[in-house]
């Protein structure tokens, strides 16, 4: 009978509501879902249905797209592209949280904009930094930037990674991060959240499949322990990787950051529940597919047990809990 | 045997010493730092048949919070429009009194903790989850959230949030423990087919009333003031949660009573109408602090259940306050409080339920208030001792009485003396 309280990554925003409480689909309040009394399971801290109501019961007016100049390029052999780009003061102190991430438009029609997580987010400077991995007719298109050119972006979203509870719950303690591929991207801003709650943190990076680490310049400021190693063999966790966990978990870390495709994240679940460490707090990437980021057009929806569907680009949840209950349909 | 209380209101706060009293451990669950709710901007004791009902506690062995509130009273044996003999305790001494009461008596108190989400598997309650993820088990559960707010339910059935005590936008909502259960809530109905009820009641600072108010409600106890003629307006009276204040005499008049602020007996009254009023011409609301715009809304949340105040539908869920019925008042939700503690208690231990007798007024109050609720103009009415349908009932049956000995009388008739006094585990 426990209803799972959902959480939602705009409650409480300047973007909350949104378009989902205007036409009484909510993901947080009963008011706002066609009820007609409270029933406030996940209190953000603020009431949605009186937002609503002195917003004439209308959504607030969303995200904005900003033209940005391009201030450095970096191309790995067609293959891998770093951007740095300016950016407003607001927008930058936006995009520092773990998760962040924008779109970026590369054409006036809007199917091409693609979302990408948010490398750094560089306060000082007002640089944001961004890495692409040239995959699809999307991301080919950014080949083209340019230093001292513009580019269009859409944000800040901030979904990006599941578990944002469990990285604002460590402090003083030790963590773990797996990081592979494009996933060493969205893992810079989730290392400087746990380094700044004074975690011990061991980094152990898969730079499978490029040949070189791209997020070295950022990693060496850090001065945190990292290590080179395979996590993935033949499509399954590598021995190399268990014996990491193993001896993380036994060296007293009780919490692992994820920084990779699906797959990697299913297996490490898989193991921790192997070894009985269910009690281990996981955090990892979002890998849900995103399109409009509003929680409108579905690409990011998936089906669950009881009939559940969950708008990925809003839903905050558990890493454990978006494979559990999963629906094939 | 472990009973959680879940809200820390008057009527929890009875709840925790009667199911003390019968030797449970006890923790109550408060999610402001506040005990007592509403109870901080009360004051109003002892009128009309809350008189005979406080001495029925007395009698009945759990008298200690109406000892409390007479001891830190301001005024007592006072008089006012429609109501007589009426003690006014000091709102702001009592909360701290009480707390160290519980305190003193080994009840656990949980300040600031929030339940959010409750464990129940269809019959029974094993423990609520608190806002920050706390998982609290027990026995037996008595839901005193009250029926008040959030935000939202004030907003639809009201003004909007008035910033009341219970300070929703800051320590968060309420939830209805039994419709998480699946059970689904009553609500009080007011007049124009809308749900719900205004909070009778704002206060006003004392010091910004003119020292000749100020000085007679020291002195007195209540000033009556005449409302400009322009300003009247009747139509304010059906929305008020207090029908034994929705007198006349209450719509021509600004009624203050000293009760630490000048409570003010209205609903909301805009603030430039107010400081119209000769002397008022500095004043300002101190509760709800957007007296002017509205107050808190009462009456969304009332569960079903059983004159024993046992939830109807869960195996071991009482409920008291306005949470069981849609009473007004500090001692309705003392005297719900205590029953159903007590009930708590005997549930556990497989002993039979208390249901006091329709020959006092509480048990008649309690029965009476549960048959009326089935019907729309049952919904419509509020219970009280103090006045309106009620206090009609109690002079009519000759259960309204102020001498004690009779009162005495009566409950020994019925064998119930000192019956909350004693320990059963």
């Amino acid at each position: 009978m426990v209803k799972e309280a959902i959480d939602c990554i705009d409650a409480g925003t300047e973007y909350c509501p949104c378009k989902l409480a205007e036409y009484g689909q909510c993901l947080i309040c009963s008011q706002c879902q066609g009820q007609v009394f409270c029933d406030c399971l996940n209190w953000k801290g603020v009431c949605i249905y009186q937002e609503l109501h002195n917003n004439g019961y209308k959504a607030k007016e969303g995200r904005k797209t900003f033209d940005c100049n391009v201030e450095e390029v970096i191309n790995y052999n067609n293959n891998l592209i770093i951007i740095k780009f300016k950016a407003p003061h607001k927008l930058v102190l936006d995009l520092v949280k773990p998760g962040s991430y924008i779109f970026i438009r590369t054409d006036d029609n809007h199917y091409f904009d693609i979302p990408i997580s948010i490398m750094n987010s560089d306060i000082e400077n007002d640089i944001i930094s961004i890495a692409v991995e040239i995959r699809g007719i999307k991301t080919a298109k950014l080949l083209d930037t340019k230093a001292n050119e513009n580019i269009v972006i859409r944000g800040p979203y901030w979904n990006g990674v599941f578990g944002i509870k469990n990285i604002l719950a460590q402090n003083n303690s030790k963590a773990l991060i797996l990081a592979r591929g494009i996933g060493l991207a969205p893992m810079m801003p989730v290392i400087r959240k746990l380094l700044s709650q004074n975690n011990e943190l061991n980094a152990v990076l898969d730079k499978d499949p490029f040949n070189i680490n791209f997020a070295t310049e950022l990693l060496d400021k850090y001065k945190i322990k990292t290590s080179e190693n395979s996590l993935l063999y033949k499509g399954q966790l590598s021995d190399h990787a268990k014996v990491i966990i193993k001896d993380a978990l036994e060296d007293g870390v009780t919490f692992i950051h994820i920084a990779g495709a699906d797959i990697l994240t299913y297996y490490v679940i898989n193991y921790l529940n192997e070894i009985n460490r269910n009690d281990v707090a996981l955090s990892c990437c979002n890998n849900f597919k995103m399109c409009c980021g509003e929680g409108i057009c579905g690409a990011c929806t998936s089906r669950f047990s009881g009939h559940r569907v969950k708008r990925f680009c809003k839903e905050q949840a558990d890493p454990r809990n978006i494979f559990e209950g999963r629906r094939f349909i | 045997m472990k009973v959680i209380i879940i809200g820390g209101g008057w009527s929890g706060c009875a709840a925790a010493i009667s199911s003390k009293k019968a030797g449970a451990d006890v923790t109550v669950i408060e999610k402001t730092d506040l005990l007592l709710g509403l109870g901080n901007v009360g004051g109003i004791m002892r009128n009309n048949g809350r008189f005979t009902a406080s001495e029925e506690l007395i009698a009945l062995g759990c008298g200690d919070l109406i000892e409390i509130t007479d001891r830190i009273s301001t005024h007592r044996n006072i008089d006012f429009p429609g109501h007589k003999h009426a003690t006014l305790y000091n709102v702001n001494m009592i909360e701290g009194e009480v707390s160290k009461y519980l305190k003193s008596l080994g009840i656990n108190l949980l300040m600031e903790s929030r339940v959010n989400d409750i464990n129940f598997d269809g019959q029974k309650i094993k423990g609520v989850y608190l806002s920050d993820g706390t998982y609290i088990d027990g026995d037996v559960f008595i839901e005193t959230t009250g029926t008040t707010g959030p935000m939202g339910n004030c907003l639809r059935y009201g003004n909007g949030c008035s910033m009341c005590v219970l300070r929703c936008p800051s320590f968060g909502p309420r939830i209805s423990i039994s419709e998480r259960c699946g059970v689904s809530d009553i609500q009080g109905e007011r007049g124009d087919d809308i749900l719900g009820a205004f909070s009778g009641s704002c206060k006003l600072a004392k010091e910004s009333l003119s020292d000749e108010i100020r000085n007679e409600l020291n002195s007195k106890g209540v000033v009556i003031l005449k409302i400009p003629q322009e300003d009247i307006n009747y139509d304010k009276l059906s929305t008020k949660v207090c029908q034994q204040y929705a007198l006349k005499e209450f719509a021509e008049n600004i009624i203050l009573l000293d009760t630490g602020h000048a409570k003010l007996m209205t609903t909301y009254y805009p603030l430039y109408k107010l400081r119209k009023i000769k002397g008022l011409e500095n004043a300002k609301y101190v509760d709800p602090y957007a007296g002017s715009k509205g107050n808190s809304i009462r009456y969304l949340s009332v569960a079903p259940r059983t004159n024993d105040l046992k939830v109807t539908g869960v195996d071991n869920l009482f409920c008291a306050g306005e949470k069981s019925g849609l009473f007004v008042g500090h001692t309705e939700a003392i005297c719900t409080g205590t029953l159903a503690g007590h009930n708590a208690v005997k549930l556990a231990m497989g002993m039979p339920l208390l249901i006091l007798p329709s020959s006092i007024a509480i048990g008649d109050i309690i029965t009476f208030a549960n048959e009326s609720s089935l019907t729309r103009e049952g919904r419509k009415a509020r219970y009280t001792f103090a006045g309106s349908v009620y206090f009609d009932r109690m002079q009519a049956l000759s259960l309204y009485t102020t001498d004690i000995d009779e009162i005495k009388k009566r409950i020994q008739k019925v064998n119930l003396d000192n019956i909350f006094n004693q320990k059963i585990c």
